[in-house]
């Protein structure tokens, strides 16, 4: 499995490349991948539907436990047979769908396989984590999808709004996941159904995690970013915008729903959002005139449909609800692609300018309107058995099961009402339109319409097909096992429903004109609350919000973040400081006499470099200290610290010297005199922290020094009587190497500081004046950094 | 290096460039004198600084005091001369000397840093102990000489112009 | 153990006055300022290993007296040893400021740390409102 994955991922690598010899035939070479999923999984059904799902574990992370598990059951096998099977044809598609001299081609053929294998991965991961980063790559490469044509404004703020709410609830989910794996003690996936954890922590995880599958799914308020994301390329919008990704969020409730459906908040919250979203989303469908929104807002409604299914949680709705994904999957695909070949022939996908397509591009029409058919729920195909399949599982209920279906009755009114619309929009001639001119599309692009809608016709004539798999699914749901799926039930109450259904589609359908003004006029009401601009003014009050923190926390002064950092230094472990230590009177004044003696200069001298108005005073004063705390050094027994601090001071005397010549005589005088006594009482109380700091610490210790065996070890193991150079070149001889690789990048970093801008001379040896240029000053006015600058 | 000029006194070379008025010729005479007892001191220090005060970081620093001395007793022009190599050259085999020291210890099939000594019975000079803390410290020596050399010449040198 | 009162205070006052100039605006007093710091917290490096004592040279050879026990008063040596490449470091680091302070008169003519001009422009400007278009059309 893992290997199929990695398939995709070293596919999709080679795609530009591959693409620079093939051309748009590299879609192909892509599609082998997929087709290579799908029949592995095909060989794998028998044991999957006969219950001994395929696993595979492989060591990720041994340190934090993390591993790579996959596993196909029967949901998985489900998923593996849509994502695969739609994946190849619509990799096919594309091979004849885009011109070839397309630019970025190549990428988005590497992304598109890219985003298969992330697809599969997501559907086969038995982790939680697995599963989570699975899921990331699939918003990212919508992300990239999405944005294909990145010159395009609208593409680019469509594919933004895909990536922020996604990523918003992918991030929302992982929360959820950490509380649910928290909750089991494990973040497997299998384990955590097999024995689902109780608690407080449940519920809220649960809540969470839904909130991530409610936006990969497009539900309300979530869903505008599904509309909005066709501005990708329409092979795009059939298979992730229809048939695979926005699938992930059913497929994770459809994953969770057998073990935790029974948990209290579980299917008020799901089936409230998924009616929702199956209303919402079909009334909105009922007046797009772009054929591809229209087919945006149709999968919002059927997610919500499909969503409806799953959190029900019984094994009737599940079956029902594996049924419409597998179906919903190859009509959604199918129409899409349909459209795309549309589009390609006539220029244009908008059903106002669009009239005499079917007469002229006759096998197309019949698909397409096939794959309508099925999706309005008519007998003899897919799409009815499962509608049918759903309507008996709601029918024999309690009264929240029949609010339901009444829910779902009017969602699939709607849906039969807009699938005639859209045929009539696409393929029908209407009589105050010109005829578009056609020109025929190759067969590349039909033919993966006519095999998925002709799939679609199959498994509705013959549903004990895939009867076998959606048992399988269901089975692992409580409770007695559903009735099969079958075309023919009898005279059933479903039935008649179903019937009712399609008529009074056909009244909405018929009077689409009232329908069209009525909803207008609801429009003016409800812009108020419309999801897409609530969307838009969200982001713009976080904008609003991040410029306002930043105006506020990045003041781009120095003084005032360096007084922030310390005054945080004071007020708060100062405080601990203040509230936890006590002092002992057990203090000396001093070790040694000449200490306070030294002390005292030291200290004069610090004060003097603090006011001193001349620099060069404040660098002498600041030498002065130097000699000072050699001094002391010398008093506490350490002469290789007095050595060379000494030596230091002197050196870094010179180098102040050095720059001084540059530099002003006296400081700048500066008035602000309430800066000024913040700065004073900032000092004051680092100080003072300080002091206390080092006399609480000082009475602190309760470890003997680890020092006694560097004396025991230095002269026998090391060889040498400086304890402290042996220190420094042996024991800790790793800190001296880093220490004078620290020096060695300075030296480096003054170097080019100061030598920036001067041209050749910077690679000369020392003093080589190899430039004959004219006189420094001149050289070092600003804006001569560039070494040309300088002849 | 460059024979000196005509002058009675002993000068540095290349400290002719300095506008003579500003010449000192104490200064000079005294930094003539002085340098290679300094450079002396340092690498004294450098090799009895693991039995005694000393070592590669003093040692290092005493070194550049004396390219200092040269260079603010007679301007960049004798630095150069003093300095035939880039400053570049100390710090980077320092680097790679210290580097390598830890890198013998891994080879010797100990750890890496690892330290090992050696006792020579030498005809002249008695017996002479030597462990590998020596090259490591002679690392530290040239790099803390290479970064005192960098700055003569970068804030030094090149900030005069 | 006991605690040193002069050295803690002098601690305190190099810490007081190194935060005084540190947040200054003016390079040049800024790197004093962390030159008074930097020997501040070298002393507390030093103080923290315990009290003076002899310089920790051991065996035969070493100079001076030869101690091979912190009873009998040795100074810490780890200490000293972590000290010694403080000062060295913050030798780089003030020379690493000083060529920044270099660079800045090269580039503005004198020293001072201004205030970020980036930083000041965002403060500044208020966010535009973005016109979001609704692509949808009735029929």
């Amino acid at each position: 499995m893992l290997a199929l994955i990695a398939a995709h991922g070293v596919l999709a690598v080679l795609a530009p490349w591959l693409f620079a010899r093939l051309g748009p035939r590299v879609f192909l070479v892509m599609a082998l991948a997929p087709a290579a999923a799908t029949a592995w999984a095909a060989s794998s059904a028998r044991d999957v539907v006969a219950g001994r799902p395929v696993e595979q574990a492989t060591a990720w992370v041994p340190g934090l436990g993390l591993t790579l598990d996959l596993r196909l059951d029967a949901l998985g096998l489900l998923m593996v047979t849509l994502v695969g099977g739609v994946g190849t044809l619509v990799l096919v598609y594309c091979a004849w769908y885009f011109p070839g001299d397309r630019q970025g081609l190549g990428r988005f053929a590497g992304v598109l396989t890219g985003f298969t294998g992330a697809m599969l991965g997501l559907v086969l991961a038995d982790d939680l984590i697995l599963l989570y980063v699975f899921w990331e790559l699939t918003s990212v490469t919508s992300y990239l999808l999405i944005g294909h044509d990145d010159e395009d404004p609208e593409s680019r703020r469509a594919a933004q709004q895909a990536l922020l709410v996604t990523a918003f609830g992918g991030l929302t989910m992982l929360a959820g996941f950490v509380l649910l794996s928290q909750a089991a003690g494990t973040s497997s996936l299998s384990a955590l159904l097999a024995d689902p954890p109780s608690g407080g922590m449940v519920p809220a995880g649960l809540v969470l995690v839904l909130v991530g599958a409610f936006t990969k799914s497009a539900q309300v308020p979530f869903h505008p970013w599904l509309p909005s994301a066709m501005a990708a390329p329409t092979p795009v919008s059939a298979y992730l915008h229809a048939a695979a990704m926005v699938k992930a969020g059913v497929y994770l409730v459809a994953r969770l729903a057998p073990a935790f459906a029974v948990v209290p908040l579980w299917r008020p919250v799901v089936l409230t959002v998924g009616l929702a979203t199956m209303l919402v989303g079909g009334w909105r469908a009922l007046r797009q005139t772009d054929l591809k929104r229209l087919l945006a807002f149709g999968t919002v409604s059927q997610l919500g449909f499909l969503m409806v299914l799953f959190g029900a949680g019984t094994a009737e709705a599940a079956l029902a609800g594996a049924a419409l994904l597998l179906a919903h999957g190859l009509f959604k695909a199918a129409l899409f692609l349909s459209v795309g070949v549309v589009d390609h022939a006539t220029g244009t996908r908008d059903m106002r300018e669009l009239s005499g397509v079917g007469r002229q591009l006759p096998l197309v029409g019949l698909a397409a309107g096939s794959a309508a058919l099925s999706m309005a729920g008519v007998p003899l195909l897919f799409g009815f058995v499962s509608k049918e399949a759903a309507y008996e599982a709601f029918l024999h209920g309690s009264t929240s099961d029949a609010i339901v279906f009444a829910g779902l009755v009017a969602g699939s009114v709607m849906t039969a009402a807009y699938s005639a619309r859209f045929v009539w929009g696409a393929f029908a001639t209407k009589n105050h339109l010109v005829r578009n001119e056609v020109h025929a599309p190759s067969p590349g692009l039909v033919l993966p319409v006519v095999l998925l809608a002709g799939a679609g016709l199959l498994l509705g004539v013959l549903p004990s097909l895939a009867d076998p798999l959606v048992q399988a699914y269901a089975a692992s749901y409580p409770g007695p096992s559903p009735e099969h799926l079958a075309l023919w039930h009898g005279p059933t109450a479903a039935l008649g429903w179903s019937l009712v259904t399609l008529a009074l589609a056909a009244l909405l359908f018929r009077s689409r004109s009232a329908v069209g003004r009525a909803q207008r006029r609801a429009t003016r009401v409800l812009s108020r609350v419309d999801a897409d601009r609530s969307f838009a003014r969200v982001l713009d009050a976080v904008e609003v919000l991040a410029r306002r923190t930043t105006a506020v926390a990045q003041s781009g002064s120095l003084p005032v973040y360096l007084g922030t950092v310390l005054a945080t230094l004071v007020v708060l472990p100062g405080l601990a400081l203040l509230l936890t230590s006590r002092v002992s009177a057990d203090l000396t004044p001093w070790d040694r006499p000449l200490q306070p003696v030294v002390g005292v200069l030291i200290a004069v001298a610090a004060v003097a470099a603090a006011r001193a108005r001349r620099r060069f005073t404040a660098v002498l004063h600041l030498g002065a200290v130097g000699y000072g705390i050699a001094v002391l050094f010398v008093l506490h027994g350490a002469p290789d610290l007095a050595l060379t601090q000494f030596l230091v001071e002197t050196l870094a005397l010179v180098i102040f010297v050095f720059v001084l010549r540059r530099l002003p005589a006296t400081f700048v005088r500066r008035p602000a005199r309430t800066s000024q006594a913040v700065r004073v009482g900032i000092a004051l109380a680092v100080g003072a922290f300080v002091t206390g700091a080092v006399l609480v610490s000082g009475q602190a210790r309760t470890a003997a020094p680890a020092s006694q065996a560097y004396l025991d070890r230095s002269l026998d193991e090391a060889g040498g009587s400086n304890v402290v150079n042996v220190v420094l070149v042996d024991f800790r001889g790793f800190d001296t190497l880093g220490e004078i690789t620290v020096l060695a990048v300075a030296a480096m970093g003054i170097a080019s500081l100061v030598l920036a801008g001067r041209g050749r001379g910077s690679k000369v040896a020392a003093g080589e004046t190899a430039l004959t240029a004219a006189g420094g000053q001149a050289t070092d006015e600003p804006g001569t950094s560039a070494p040309e600058a300088v002849r | 290096m460059r024979p000196v000029d005509s002058g009675a006194a002993p000068r540095l070379p290349g400290a002719d460039e300095i506008d003579p008025v500003r010449r000192s010729v104490v200064l000079e005479t005294v930094v003539r004198l002085v340098f290679h007892t300094v450079l002396v001191f340092s690498l004294y220090l450098l090799f009895a600084g693991h039995n005694s005060p000393g070592g590669g970081f003093v040692g290092g620093l005493v070194a550049g005091c004396a390219f200092v001395l040269r260079y603010v007793a007679a301007g960049r022009g004798a630095l150069r001369e003093a300095v035939p190599v880039d400053p570049g050259v100390p710090l980077g085999l320092g680097l790679v000397l210290a580097t390598a020291t830890g890198l013998a210890g891994l080879v010797a099939g100990g750890q890496f840093l690892e330290s090992g000594k050696v006792s020579l019975d030498l005809p002249v000079l008695g017996v002479v102990k030597a462990t590998s803390a020596l090259p490591f410290d002679t690392g530290v020596f040239l790099v803390v000489l290479g970064l005192v050399l960098g700055l003569l010449r970068s804030l030094g040198a090149e900030a005069e112009r | 153990m006991t605690g040193n009162l002069t050295l803690a205070l002098l601690m305190g006052l190099l810490y007081g006055v190194g935060t005084y100039l540190l947040l200054q605006r003016t390079l040049t007093r800024v790197v004093v300022g962390l030159g008074l710091l930097a020997h501040g917290a070298n002393l507390l490096l030093l103080q923290a290993g315990g009290p003076p004592g002899v310089a920790p040279f051991v065996g035969p050879e070493g100079a001076g007296v030869v101690v091979t026990s912190f009873g009998e008063g040795t100074a810490d040596p780890l200490p000293q040893a972590m000290v010694l490449t403080a000062i060295v470091i913050s030798f780089g680091v003030t020379a690493f400021l000083l060529a920044l302070a270099f660079r800045s008169w090269v580039l503005t003519g004198d020293d001072e740390v201004r205030d970020d001009v980036e930083d000041a422009r965002v403060a500044r400007e208020r966010p535009q409102e973005q016109a979001h278009t609704d692509p949808e059309a009735e029929l």
